[in-house]
Parts: C-alpha cells; structure tokens; sequence
C-alpha cells in the first residue's frame, strides 16, 4: 500500500487536507493525496465526487478553505496559475481552449513565449530562437508539422485536444495536469491520446482527470478514487479494481 | 493547407495595397506639384491625418479586439496641444510632435488604468465617456478659445536640401504627412512581427487562456492602449498644421465613430484598410458633399452595403478574391 507520506522524496505534488465548501456542500473534504515522479496518477469518481474540484484547488482556479497544496515542497496553495507555471505546473482544459483565430504555429509560439526573456517581446519574432526551437520540437514531438500554418479552429477535435497538450508541455512542466483530455472524442482518437499520454508519462509527472475507467485503468500507476468529497480510495489499478467500496460506489454504479 | 494559403492571400493583398496606395500618392505628389493642385493634395493630407486616427483604432480593435469609441480625444489632445506648441512656443513641427508623443503617451497611460479596467462595451462606453468629458472640458474653457477653438496657427518654415520651403505649399505639407503617417504605419506593422504582437492577438483570440501559459495580459493591452494613443495624438497634430486652426469638435463622438466606420469599410486588423479607408471616405465626402449636404445618408447606406457583403471591409474582399483565384473553387469568407 502506498502510504504517502514514506515517499516524500519523490513527491512532486502534495495535497494537505485539502478541503473546500460551496455554501453547504463539501465539495471536497480532508483529502491527502500525494504524486510521484513519473508517470500518470488517475482521479476518478462518479459525478459530483469532487474530481473537478480537487483538480481546481491543485491549479490554482479555487483556493481552498483550508489545506495545502505542495509542488516539490515548496507551498503553492495561494499562487496564482501563471505563478503555478513558473514553478512548473501547467494544465490542459476540459473544454478545449485554443487561441482558435490563430495558426497552430502561433498557439505553441504562445505557449513558448514564457521560455523567452521579456526583452524578446519588442523583438522580431525570428529573434525567439529558443521559443522557435521549442515549437519545431513540439510540432513534431506532437506530430503537428503538417499543420503548422493552419488555424488552430479549423483542427479536428482530436488533433486540437493534441495541440492543447501540446502547449501545456511548452514549458517543460515538471508537472502536468490533464482535464478529461479524452473527452467527445472518437475511439480512434481516444484510443491515439492515450499513447501520447502513455508516452508522455514515460519522462513526465502527469495527474489525470478523466471519465474512461478502461483508460485510467491502463494508463495509471496509481488511482485515487474520490466520492462526495472523500477520498474513498487510493492504490494500484489492480487494488482499486479489488476495492470492494469502490466497487459499491462506483463500479456498481457506472457498470 | 488552407490556413497557410489564406494567410498567404491576407500578405498579398496587404502588400498590393499598400503598393497601391504608395504610388497613387507619389503620382498625386508628381501630378499635383506640377500642375500646381491645391484641392486634392489638400484632401489627401486630410485623408491621411485621419487615417492615421483610424490606424490607432485598428490597432485597438482589429488586433487587440478591444472597441475605442472615444480615440478622437487623443486626436483631439493632439490637435489642439499642437497648436499650443506652435503658436506659443516655437513653430517648430519637429518640436510639436515630440511633445505631443510625449504627453499623449503620458495621457493615454492614465486613461488605461480607467479603461482597461472592462472589456467588451463597457470598455467601449468608458472611452466614449472619457472623450465626452474632455470634449465639454476644452468647449468651456476660455483660455483654448472654448466653443470658437484656437485660430491663427502659423505656417511652419522648413529647411531643406532643397532650400527653404514652407506648410502652405499643399505638396511640401502632403509629403511630410504621407511620411509621418508612414511611419506611424510602419512601427505598428512592425510591431506584428514581435511577440507583442502575437500576444494583442492572443487577447483579442482568448485572453483568458494567456494567462494559464504564463503571459499576464494586462501589460501588452496598457502598451497597445498607450501606442493607440500616441498615433492618434501625432495624426491629430498634424491637423493645425493643415488647417491652421482647432476646434473641439476634433474631439466629439462624430469624429471617433468615423473612424471606427472607417476602420470596418477599410478592412478590421489589417492595418492598411483603414488608411484606404481613408482615403476613400474622405475622397468620397468631398464629392459627394459637392452636390447636397446629405452626405452623411449615402455614408450610412454604403456603410450598411459594405457590413453585410463584404464584413471584412475592403482588403478582406481583396483577401477573398486573391484566395479564389489561387484555389480555383468558390470560397465563402473564413
């Protein structure tokens, strides 16, 4: 059994009885939940368990009523999502939210702009070489060159959920937090994310929100399972799988 | 693909109409000097101080998306500070203009904590609010010569390589203006190729996701606001010098919303439209206005004409023509 705190050392994101309230409803509550380096560490639950929350109060979208959030030891719970990003943490979102007006090429310049000094800002964009260099690797890591100049709306959904990670690994995160990056989507195209993610995992800390139980169950090392605020239960896939709570609560529910 | 194809309609037609609108004024320039013309260069100057007012509301609206409905107050701030440089302290254009950069800049830098702080129309309604107040504030005030505004503004001598020439020679005054306006055009064209730039339009795309890839977008629209302000300032310095006075409707709502009107039938975001924009309007007025007084009505009926056939004003008809004929195949707008 993971106990998390044993593991401190290769603790990239902490949670520290973490709890939040909307008017009555504890929307979450007490949740201790730690991540380790490498690969993908899953939320699952039924809806309203709380998993949105949760992975608000981690990026900084909410504030919590009391607990902490740690990335690296260091407490982040009050910084704001740019500040987040500068320590290393960057998202992906539910619903996709690209700069649609604008080229593929012009989103990840975006996204790199941060790796950039801010004296880059008044100079032509040519002079970017680092944020150039970043994008071609994205484009590519991310199998996006063939639609470089293209307009980021005219995307299919499948490759603008691509482009959306695409950005968030702009900045090379030492953690990266993705929304249900599954969702709508085909199952050829869930079916090609989640080898990204499998392959993302191989050298990235990445904290999964997602719906698809099959996918989390082959994606996760390790799955906290939350429901009505709670966590109900946190383990491998195969230990969540026997959970007989689990099971009850979700399982029996969703099956 | 199409995107890349597109973009590359949108460089060209913005390369031939900048082409075009280049050597039309050199051949008004050549024609009008020798056949000693006063009238049109006159009205191209005129054209041409109020493009570069409808180039700051381009920056503002088709880049960063942000609705001015209040630009003429720096053009009128402009205008009439101007006017003050040169019949009070020196006649010097030179002069005139660094000062009016120089304040404007300082103005449009408070203006922005007031403005900034909405988007949308309300953004919208705290310009115009804000040029309202300076509109009535000039109106009443005796010592800019309230409701008569300020007169006698002197013509600016000009040494040159070739010898002494003067504001009064309409050629002499046309080429400064094309060249001050140029460059005007020309910092803010630059100023798309930067990161900057990619950021307004970041904003004016989806402002709230900069900030979640680490770009904090309220420093880039305070500096687009303040460079907005500072080409409507210089472009509305340039307006005492061509008509040797100023009066505070520089300042009123009409003027403003002719340039948003301008902006649209030129073509939004493409900077070069509203300057055709312009040039045609104001071209248009003066004839028009020839035969009845009722211009504004044919303005307004062209206007409602060009919105719903070609919403993306005239360089975006070209954009659409250019994208045709290079793809072969009917092309609706985006």
């Amino acid at each position: 059994m993971a106990t998390t705190d044993t593991q401190a050392s290769s603790a990239v994101l902490t949670a520290r009885q973490l709890s939040k309230r909307f008017g009555g409803l504890k929307a979450v509550e007490s949740v201790d939940f730690t991540i380790t380096r490498h690969g993908v560490t899953s939320i699952i639950g039924p809806n309203g368990a709380g998993k949105s929350t949760f992975f608000n109060l981690v990026n900084g979208a909410l504030l919590p009523d009391s607990g902490h959030v740690l990335l690296e030891g260091e407490d982040i719970t009050r910084l704001s999502p740019s500040k987040r990003l500068a320590k290393g943490m960057a998202r992906s979102f539910q619903i996709t939210n690209l700069f649609s007006d604008l080229t593929v090429l012009d989103n990840l310049r975006l996204a790199c702009q941060f790796l950039e000094p801010r004296a880059s800002l008044l100079r032509p964009l040519e002079r970017s070489r680092i944020a150039d260099a970043r994008c071609q690797e994205l484009l590519s890591e991310f199998s996006l060159l063939a639609y470089a100049s293209m307009r980021a709306g005219a995307l299919s959904h499948g490759h603008q959920r691509r482009l959306e990670i695409a950005m968030a690994m702009a900045t090379r995160p030492s953690l990266l937090l993705l929304d249900e990056p599954t969702q709508g989507m085909s199952h050829a195209d869930t079916h090609e994310t989640a080898q990204l993610i499998a392959a993302l995992g191989a050298h990235t800390t990445i904290l999964l929100i997602e719906h698809d139980v099959d996918l989390v169950m082959t994606l996760s090392k390790k799955i906290m399972v939350m429901s009505q605020g709670e966590k109900l239960a946190e383990g491998s896939p195969d230990e969540i799988k026997g959970n007989p709570a689990v099971q009850a609560a979700y399982f029996g529910e969703a099956v | 693909m199409g995107g890349s194809k597109m973009d590359n309609a949108a460089r060209r037609a913005i390369r031939i109409t900048e082409i075009t609108l280049l050597l039309s004024a050199l051949a008004l320039f050549i024609v009008g000097t020798i056949s000693g013309d006063t009238f049109y260069l006159r009205l191209a100057t005129e054209a041409l101080i109020f493009g570069g007012l409808a180039l700051s509301v381009d920056l503002l609206l088709g880049i960063v998306g942000l609705l001015s409905l209040g630009q003429a107050l720096y053009f009128g701030f402009g205008a009439y500070l101007s006017a003050v440089v040169l019949k009070e302290v020196a006649p010097s254009l030179a002069l005139s203009l660094l000062i009016v950069a120089l304040a404007s800049a300082a103005l449009g830098y408070l203006a922005s904590f007031i403005a900034l702080r909405s988007k949308g129309v309300y953004f919208a309604l705290i310009t115009f609010g804000l040029a309202q107040i300076m509109a009535k504030a000039v109106y009443n005030t005796r010592e800019l010569g309230a409701s008569d505004g300020l007169i006698g503004v002197p013509v600016l001598q000009l040494w040159t390589p070739f010898g002494p020439l003067d504001t009064a020679n309409p050629g002499v005054l046309f080429a400064i203006t094309l060249f001050i306006i140029g460059a005007l055009y020309a910092v803010l064209r630059y100023l798309l190729t930067t990161p900057m730039g990619q950021i307004w339009r970041g904003v004016q795309s989806n402002e709230h996701r900069l900030e979640f890839i680490g770009v904090d977008p309220r420093g880039p629209k305070r500096f687009a606001f303040v460079i907005a302000a500072i080409v409507a300032a210089v472009s509305g310095a340039l307006y005492p010098v061509l008509r040797g006075f100023v009066s505070p409707e520089l300042l009123y709502f009409a003027v403003s919303g002719n340039a948003v009107i301008t902006v649209i039938l030129g073509g939004v975001g493409t900077l070069i439209g509203p300057i055709v924009g312009a040039v045609l309007l104001t071209l248009f007025k003066s004839v028009v206005g020839t035969f009845t007084a009722h211009h504004h009505i044919i303005v307004g009926i062209i206007f409602v004409i060009v919105v719903i056939n070609a919403p993306k004003g005239l360089v975006g008809f070209l954009v659409g023509r250019l994208n045709r004929k290079s793809e072969g195949a009917p092309h609706g707008h985006d």
